[in-house]
């Protein structure tokens, strides 16, 4: 351009001024156009549309604002739009299926979403706007949404304690508890027991170097091709507790040396009497009469053994204590009688009982397992392993503390390792910037993560020192939600106040019945005052329920009327002193104080009173739907044959009026009795006896 | 720099505005990831219903209340259901259930089979569960229902109470 030009307003130019002012406004006017056609303003108008077609029009646009929504709640940090596209959720009209998302109402639950908002429970972005950002996961955003497959685990950030509507919650931290996660990795609400897996301290004198190495190599529960668990190549419903520990044959060497050479405890022979040697050496029947001892004495109620029966083998018995199938193959015999004798000599924290035994039966039973319960093939994998070497005893010593044995097993003279894993009491609400995956495939989410850690260790960190855990699909998802619970502290300040701790009080009575408590281990079947576990009847009101003589009768002979039921109390043989005892202790201190034992009278069960008992439970209530009296009726209820001797009548009025109240979960119904019908039904069911009623008894049963 | 280039430049910027609309992402569509339920359930074997809360919480009240009586076969074996006559109909049977209201079922289980005209064997259950588990049990049977359950059409317009 000319210098003399400079300055001149030139018609080109004033064209150029003129066109991009224009196209500046045009600019300018993209914005307020792009604000118009926003994604939340496009469900917005989508749902005014929606609504011209529902019968409620009226109400729904009553309801409608066209600006962003939001739930604000100050004290728990909660600031959520969704509402803001999700405009029908709490519209009850709109529950159908056939209303389109994102307008259809929540399914009803019992949190309000007006007083908790939505991300406490669905996880994802509250405050942001955009589809992508609120439910995904993006660079500025975090925490992706929560799949509803999931959601308990969501639940469990606040409820800490078992609710009865996140069953899957409830199992994963079962899980969490049998497989002893605790033994390495510090987690929410699971403290660490006192026991997790054996004490080692004296392993040696129990089981053999050889048999040790094919345990370390591959643990006796495990996974076949076809994806089943296996026990001994059985099948079964059990998850292994023992991992397998990826270990190479040096490892196995050393290991199996160290194990094998901890005797710190040497067993001695028990010493028979000699008549009852000299009386059953001989026999031919020994084995066969020491299976049917162990069998009375119900030891399946809590061991499984591998039974074949019409070609099909199946393991059957209680998952409380280990599967027995090939135990004599494995245990040295003197340690074995030593053990039954008396479990908690060998390992204090032992859960099976000790038995009375007498030298007769303990001879039988012993040589049973010892003769029966074998499998020659048992060993023959394991190579020929030489003498002990000092050193494979010392690289087996490195290598119980590197595996991190000690996490779970005791060993005198070795501090257990807690912490060993990484802390995951706060993995449910970590991001996944802090997370490592590695140069591992898995997709980039929380989820997945915690599934591909849990069922296959290695494949994200190729080092990891996590055993290999077998999962069926559903306890993986059950293990997943109860991990993703465990998001720390609550963050928001206004939640401390709801997290619901969970309370267990120990039930540990004194005295003479305490010491017999302890002995028969009832609590590890039973529960009493809310201790204790759920496998047999609850037990805290007994005293109330059971006729005292009742009481003695079944400890001598427990015995069941229903083959429908598995019946499981063991056979303890307790002598007729330990039996009042505990009779006694029951009758007296096991009430319920909704039980007033002296407030009803059997004389005032007048012949009138019992026919009209016997008129309304056959007739109008027709009870026998559930229960049976002598052989017919219905199988729900407990068996009424021998009520009048079994139950207490002022238990029996207490139960008809409020079954719940003196057990919460029982089956029945509760009614609405009158006075007179409670008396006639009571008067009826207290003349229900059976006459060899001393070895006959029944028991609460269907829970 | 010609007024030809300005304009062109123009040009090509105003077609790049299209590019700044944002895609939204899809959220899975697998219906059984979004359902707070899908454990083993002999009236779903298939396992293809996606349980919301309510019917989940149906489920689990009728595992432990129902099943006795309305399954041919429970959590410990046999079932009542062959002791009792008439038998009760199964959880599942939309042709049995589905023709009745659910103003009628949750009667029946409140105040059992004698007041609403049906066999006395069916016991009132409304003093040991609340009417919102009742309607739970319900909104279960109606999901699991085969022939699947058809809700009535809604008359006129509605000014729900809640």
């Amino acid at each position: 351009m000319p210098a003399e030009d400079m300055g001149k307003v030139t018609s080109r130019m004033r064209f150029l001024f003129a066109l991009s002012s224009v196209v500046f406004v045009a600019l300018l006017a993209i914005s307020p156009v792009k604000d118009l056609r926003r994604e939340w303003k496009i469900y917005k108008r989508d749902y005014e549309r929606f609504a011209q077609t529902r019968p409620d029009t009226k109400r729904l646009l009553a309801d409608y604002h066209p600006g962003i929504d939001q739930i604000w709640i100050p004290e728990m940090n909660v600031v959520d739009r969704c509402t803001t596209c999700h405009q029908g959720l709490m519209q009850p009209s709109l529950a159908d299926a056939s209303v389109p998302q994102p307008f259809r109402s929540h399914p009803p639950i019992p949190h309000h979403v007006k007083d908790w908002g939505c991300v406490v429970c669905h996880r994802g972005q509250g405050p942001a706007t955009e589809v992508a950002e609120a439910h995904e996961t993006t660079l500025a955003w975090e925490q992706p949404i929560l799949p509803t497959r999931y959601i308990q685990g969501a639940c469990g950030s606040c409820h800490r304690n078992a609710l009865a509507e996140t069953p899957k919650l409830n199992r994963g931290r079962e899980l969490l508890v049998e497989f002893n996660c605790v033994g390495c990795h510090r987690l929410q609400g699971i403290t660490r027991p006192e026991m997790l897996a054996p004490d080692l301290t004296s392993i040696g004198t129990k089981v053999t170097r050889e048999w040790l190495y094919k345990w370390l190599k591959e643990p006796r529960t495990i996974l076949d091709d076809a994806g089943n668990t296996l026990v001994n190549g059985v099948e079964t419903e059990e998850e292994p507790r023992m991992p397998k520990f990826r270990l190479n044959e040096p490892e196995l060497r050393g290991l199996s040396a160290y194990l094998s050479s901890l005797r710190s405890q040497p067993v001695a022979p028990y010493k028979f009497d000699p008549r009852v040697v000299a009386a059953w050496e001989k026999k031919p029947d020994l084995v066969d009469e020491g299976e049917v001892r162990f069998r009375q004495m119900f030891c399946t109620t809590c061991h499984a053994l591998a039974v074949t029966r019409a070609g099909e083998t199946k393991l059957i018995g209680g998952d409380i204590g280990p599967e027995l199938t090939k135990v004599g193959s494995k245990v040295n015999p003197d340690w074995l009688v030593a053990w039954l004798r008396d479990p908690q000599g060998y390992l204090p924290q032992a859960q099976m009982p000790r038995y009375q035994w007498s030298d007769e039966d303990l001879y039988k039973v012993t040589h049973y397992i010892t003769a029966r319960l074998t499998d020659s093939d048992l060993l023959t994998n394991v190579p020929k392993l030489e003498r002990v070497k000092p050193e494979e005893v010392q690289l087996g010593r490195r290598l119980f503390l590197e595996k991190g044995c000690a996490g779970c097993h005791a060993l005198q003279g070795v501090t257990a390792q807690k912490d060993f894993g990484p802390d995951l009491s706060g993995l449910g609400a970590k991001n996944i910037s802090q997370l490592e995956f590695g140069e591992s495939k898995i997709p980039r989410a929380l989820v997945a993560y915690i599934q591909a850690k849990v069922t296959e260790p290695v494949s994200v960190n190729p080092a990891a020192r996590m055993p290999q855990y077998h999962l069926k699909p559903a306890d993986l998802e059950a293990l997943t939600t109860a991990l993703l619970a465990m998001a720390g502290n609550p963050s928001a300040s206004g939640m401390d106040r709801l997290v619901v701790s969970r309370g267990e009080a120990a039930f540990h009575p004194a005295g003479a019945f305490g010491e017999l408590y302890e002995r028969y281990k009832c609590y590890i079947c039973h529960r009493f005052n809310g201790f204790g576990s759920d496998l047999a009847p609850d037990l805290s009101f007994e005293g109330s329920r059971a006729d005292r003589q009742w009481i003695i009768n079944f400890l001598k002979n427990p015995q069941t009327l229903r083959p429908t039921l598995i019946f499981r109390m063991p056979q303890f043989n307790i002598p007729d002193r330990e039996a009042a005892i505990i009779a006694d202790y029951i009758s007296m201190v096991l009430q319920s104080p909704d039980v007033n034992l002296a407030s009803v009278d059997r004389k005032e069960f007048t012949p009138q009173l019992v026919s009209m008992g016997k008129q309304l439970y056959e007739v109008k209530y027709q009870c026998q739907s559930c229960h049976t009296i002598g052989s017919s009726g219905g199988y729900v209820g407990p068996n009424l044959s021998n009520a009048g001797n079994w139950m207490t009548p002022a238990w029996i009025e207490a139960w008809l009026r409020n079954p719940q109240g003196l057990a919460p979960g029982t089956i029945e119904p509760r009614r609405t009795f009158t006075d007179d019908e409670v008396k006639s039904l009571a008067a009826y069911l207290s003349t229900l006896r059976q006459a060899t009623a001393r070895s006959e008894a029944t028991k609460g049963a269907g829970q | 720099m010609t007024v030809r280039t300005w304009l062109v430049l123009l040009i090509v910027m105003l077609g790049a505005f299209p590019a700044c609309k944002k895609n939204g992402v899809r959220v899975p569509t697998d219906p059984l990831s979004r359902a707070y339920d899908v454990e083993q359930d002999w009236n779903d074997p298939q396992g293809q219903i996606p349980l919301n809360f309510q019917q989940a919480q149906g489920k689990r009240i009728f595992y432990d209340k129902c099943v006795w009586c309305h399954a041919d076969a429970t959590p410990a074996g046999p079932s009542n259901r062959s002791n009792l006559t008439p038998p009760p109909p199964l959880m599942n049977d939309g042709a049995a259930l589905n023709g009745l209201s659910d103003d009628f079922m949750q009667n029946i289980i409140t105040l059992g089979g004698s007041a609403m005209g049906k066999s006395a064997m069916m016991p009132p259950w409304g003093r040991t569960l609340t009417q919102e588990e009742i309607r739970a049990v319900i909104s279960y049977a109606r999901a699991v229902a085969q022939p699947p359950y058809q809700p009535p059409p809604r008359p006129g317009p509605q000014y729900s109470a809640k």
